[in-house]
């Protein structure tokens, strides 16, 4: 298995785990959201049921028990409960009632279609002395355990509505119905089934929508990730390889320089204290050679310098430091050639970039190429016609021993790479032309 | 002889009479009296326990089809329940049957059957 796609399967988890996140979301939303819509269901689905079930009991009070009750006397005689409760009970059938019971205002039950009730007395509740005084309508879940309900338990649970209605003399009575509780659960089952796939379907059909856009957004932010990665690896490898680089060329050169000027200026020490002759001629020419050293030295410190921190890139800066720059090939007799362009309206990112590409170029030709000429050319190209903007354009050429830039890279190239990838993201170029034995070109040209 | 067979007739029409006027039991809890009209015809009235309610059956047996009559059902005194009917094959009798609350203590029920064409009046009651 290749290391690329062990980095992809290495990715994968990371890419879903954002998706499983949002979709794990959206499933507890979509179940809050049913839980929600149950219990609104229900609340509605009885307030409907209860608001159904006082219009149905008002509407039988007014059409039935009114008029039979105008008729005549309610319970005065055997005879005349005969008549009310069989028109009572022609009238109710077919109405979902479970029982019906009529009330005075003394809590006795003048009638109920459950004979057994007639004629006893209870307590009656505040809210059903509440509607006896004042009229309206009331309803509530029977409380079973009221000993007016005994008839009703085998019911199971129940729903009572009350309203007042006028006796024949105009006396306030109680018409009371009782439905089945089993209605509201029907409407329930019915709002519910009405609105869930509303809630429900509306959330799901959005993660079905959504997943996808997740997903390649997931994926997206995942390449750029790994691309971050890579580019942070690049630079700590390019700041080790530059860290390897300063330490040979500072053991190279200038210590190996400060080294000899050190054996030289002991050497002409031991003259001096040695018990011969003096010879001054001798002992000038070997302190003005130590001088020299000393001085390369300070020079190639110097172009080490310029080389660790770029020095400012404004302005004049970019030529002069151009020139530090090339210092290094000079000394090593290489023929070297600048032709820089006025840079003053180069912006500093376009300077510094410039500065670097021709820093990697003149290292790579001093330490790969081995040139005879080197040619770096800085030139600014003006703002073509149809409003693209200046830009600047870095040439390094060098007739050195070339290279075949498509053969494997041997992990050492991380420097132009990394400079490609810095032109790319200032919305330049860089190309690279080179042969074998035809030397090195590397042209960038980035916004000005 | 023949006062043989007259005793023997009036002791049948007796045991006749007492069979229709008494109070028959068709279950345990049920209430049924029989009788005769005015006229030719025969009544009976039944009353049995329902669901906490009485459940009265009156009916009127005439051998006739067709008659119309008019008949009424009390509940101790006052008019429970009124109406019309017509007698029908095979029998040439009606009945009708009604539901009455049972009231607390005895319910004193009435019937009463009148035909207007002929002026028959058939009238019975019970104990419930």
């Amino acid at each position: 298995m290749s290391p690329t796609s062990q980095q992809a399967r290495a990715a994968r988890p990371g890419r879903r785990r954002p998706v499983v996140q949002f979709v794990a979301v959206g499933l507890v939303l979509a179940s809050v959201l049913a839980v929600l819509t149950g219990w609104f269901s229900q609340r509605a689905a009885r307030q409907e049921a209860v608001s159904d079930a006082e219009s149905t009991t008002e509407l039988l009070a007014r059409t039935v028990v009114v008029p039979a009750l105008a008729s005549g006397s309610l319970v005065t005689t055997a005879a005349e409960l005969d008549r009310f409760d069989r028109l009572i009970r022609r009238r109710l059938r077919g109405a979902d009632v479970l029982r019906v019971k009529v009330w005075d205002a003394s809590g006795t039950i003048v009638y109920s279609d459950e004979p057994r009730l007639i004629g006893q007395q209870f307590e009656l509740g505040e809210e059903q002395q509440r509607v006896l005084a004042a009229g309206g309508t009331d309803a509530e879940v029977s409380d079973l355990s009221r000993s007016e309900n005994v008839y009703e338990r085998p019911l199971g649970r129940v729903l009572e509505v009350y309203t007042r209605v006028s006796g024949p003399d105009g006396e306030p009575l109680m018409f009371e119905l009782y439905y089945s509780y089993d209605d509201v659960a029907v409407r329930t089952g019915r709002v519910r089934g009405a609105f869930l796939p509303i809630a429900v379907g509306g959330i799901l059909i959005f993660l079905v929508v959504t997943v996808p856009l997740v997903w390649l957004l997931a994926r997206r932010l995942d390449e750029a990730s790994s691309e971050r990665e890579r580019l942070l690896l690049a630079a700590a490898q390019a700041s080790d390889a530059e860290r390897r680089r300063i330490a040979r060329d500072l053991h190279d050169g200038v210590v190996q320089d400060l080294a000899g000027t050190s054996f030289a200026l002991s050497a002409s020490a031991r003259d001096v204290a040695g018990s011969g002759a003096l010879d001054r001629g001798q002992l000038r020419k070997g302190l003005e050679s130590a001088a020299s050293g000393v001085r390369h030295s300070l020079r190639s410190l110097r172009s080490l310098l310029v080389e660790i921190y770029p020095p400012d890139l404004s302005g004049p800066g970019l030529p002069a430091a151009l020139d530090d720059l090339l210092a290094p090939a000079v000394a090593n007799g290489v023929q070297v050639s600048v032709d820089v362009a006025d840079t003053s309206q180069m912006s500093d990112a376009a300077a510094g970039l410039v500065w670097r590409t021709a820093q990697e170029c003149v290292r790579n030709a001093l330490r790969h190429g081995e040139p005879h000429a080197l040619r770096l050319t800085v030139t600014l190209l003006p703002a073509d016609a149809a409003g693209g903007r200046a830009r600047a354009r870095l040439e390094v050429a060098d007739d050195g021993v070339g290279f075949d830039p498509d053969a494997p890279s041997d992990g050492h190239h991380f420097g132009l790479r990394g400079l490609r990838d810095l032109a790319t993201e200032a919305g330049g170029t860089l190309q690279v032309s080179a042969a074998p034995g035809r030397g090195t070109a590397v042209v960038l040209e980035v916004p000005a | 002889m023949n006062r043989t067979l007259i005793a023997g007739a009036v002791a049948l029409s007796g045991a006749l009479t007492l069979s229709l006027s008494a109070p028959a039991m068709a279950n345990d809890a049920d209430v049924i009296k029989r009788g005769s009209c005015t006229g030719a015809s025969d009544w009976k009235l039944k009353a049995s326990p329902q669901n906490g309610r009485i459940e009265v059956e009156g009916e009127v047996d005439s051998n006739v089809n067709g008659q119309t009559w008019r008949w009424r059902l009390r509940h101790n005194g006052r008019l429970s329940a009124r109406g019309v009917a017509v007698t029908k094959p095979p029998s040439g009798s009606f009945d009708v049957r009604r539901l009455m609350v049972d009231a607390p203590g005895t319910d004193r029920i009435g019937w009463r059957a009148r035909n207007p064409q002929t002026g028959e009046v058939c009238r019975g009651s019970l104990r419930f």
